[in-house]
């Protein structure tokens, strides 16, 4: 009796390693089998056959694993590789942009003027495709939920942009003199991403696009108003020999120096003048073009992943298992 | 696939009609219980094996009904091919212990 009543806690205890709705025909039918080697008088086998099935290895992870990895590379791949892509959407964009301009330059005299334009036009274009290729990888990826998601996106396009100023500049002074604005930037990437997200993830898809764009917006032009704020005076100009210098920027214009750094322009606004948009342009140079790069794949992830669950589909037999 | 599922359907395959139990199956592949159950739950999940419960009355045979196993028709078939296609992977036709062998004579 002893050893029987062990056996059946020994199952009990396996049972309770199995998924919910097998266990009741699970226990019944090892109870089944328990009572057989009982009426052989077979107790060694009952502490066997028991002790087996309460120390083998649980199968319900599994059954979850097959279909975990796959979303989870595919994860991995896609956020890993966009920020890079993001990068090579400059270098194209650049390489794009001299060719335009020097077409331009034997011929007329604003060639000057359309340079910013026809570099953030081209950016913003191939952004747009690579965001539209995002999206299409981001349905098949893991969910994670609007913080993971918000946090995987941003995170390498941080480690990216490091990289990258790193490699442009050769040294860190100009790393650290951009740093501020861009901390500033991913923070607020990410407060948008997440704000987007969580809307998605409610079917609110309009709403998460709206938050997430002005969000974005908002995160890149305090960027920019910092970095700028940061490192150039706003008056009075400095004088040398009675020559004002032209080394100082107006704040009177903050909220426009992100889309004066993209357009070269003040539209029609009396400031920034000529002279404080090149020095903004001059600082600032690759931050805005990384911004508008990265900013629509990693919205179009962030609420593409967060989208609500479909119902799951009716699987068909797996054709061959894959072992115990 | 690995040994313990060929194991399995080569123990099934031996006679494909023939309703085996769990302790029949451990008897037959050498398998602890704790190996053979998750198997069958896969198998099961596959649509290669059908559990069925013994129709017995507990009172009258003063034991409580058995859970039987055999394979689905579909599952002959593709525990044929995968047994098969095991077979020509391997290179050492050697027998092992441990009851029904994968990599054995074919048993239909």
């Amino acid at each position: 009796m002893v050893t029987r009543r062990l056996a059946e806690r020994l199952l009990r205890t396996a049972a309770r390693r199995w998924p919910a709705e097998v266990r009741d025909e699970l226990s019944r039918e090892w109870h089944a089998e328990l009572h057989v080697l009982a009426e052989r008088g077979e107790r060694l086998r009952m502490l066997r056959f028991a002790g087996s099935l309460a120390v083998g290895r649980a199968r319900v992870p599994l059954v979850a694993r097959s279909g975990l990895d796959g979303p989870f590379r595919r994860t991995v791949a896609t956020l890993l590789l966009a920020p890079p892509a993001g990068v090579a959407i400059i270098l194209v964009a650049a390489v794009l942009m001299n060719l335009v301009y020097n077409q331009l330059l034997a011929t007329v005299s604003w060639a000057n003027a359309v340079q910013l334009p026809v570099l953030t036009g081209v950016t913003a274009g191939l952004a747009v495709l690579l965001a539209r290729v995002v999206r299409r990888g981001a349905a098949r990826t893991a969910r994670t939920g609007p913080a993971r998601n918000a946090l995987g996106v941003v995170f390498p396009i941080g480690v990216t942009a490091v990289l990258v100023e790193y490699t442009l500049n050769e040294t860190t002074e100009k790393l650290t003199r951009v740093a501020p604005g861009l901390v500033l930037w991913l923070a607020g990437l990410t407060l948008s991403l997440y704000g987007a997200g969580l809307l998605a993830g409610r079917g609110r898809v309009r709403a998460a696009w709206l938050v997430g764009v002005l969000g974005a917006l908002v995160a890149a032009d305090l960027a920019v108003v910092l970095t700028v704020v940061n490192l150039i005076s706003g008056g009075p100009e400095t004088v040398i020999d009675g020559v004002a210098q032209g080394d100082t920027v107006d704040r009177v214009s903050a909220p426009l120096w992100l889309f004066t750094s993209w357009t070269d322009w003040s539209f029609g606004l009396p400031r920034p003048t000529k002279r404080e948009i090149f020095l903004i342009t001059d600082l600032v140079e690759l931050q805005p073009f990384l911004y508008l790069a990265c900013t629509p794949y990693a919205l179009a992830y962030a609420i593409r992943a967060a989208r609500p669950a479909a119902p799951e589909p009716i699987a068909p037999p797996a054709p061959v298992p894959s072992g115990a | 696939m690995t040994i313990p599922v060929a194991k399995v359907l080569s123990a099934l395959l031996a006679d494909p009609a023939a309703e085996r139990y769990g302790l029949d199956l451990m008897k037959l592949t050498g398998l602890p219980s704790g190996t053979l159950y998750p198997v069958l739950h896969r198998l099961q999940a596959a649509g290669w094996l059908l559990a069925d419960w013994e129709e017995v009355d507990p009172a009258a045979a003063g034991r409580p009904a058995r859970r039987y196993y055999r394979l689905t028709a579909e599952g002959v078939g593709a525990a044929r091919q995968a047994l098969a296609e095991l077979r020509a992977l391997s290179p050492d036709p050697r027998p092992r212990r441990g009851g029904a062998e994968p990599t054995g004579a074919p048993a239909w």
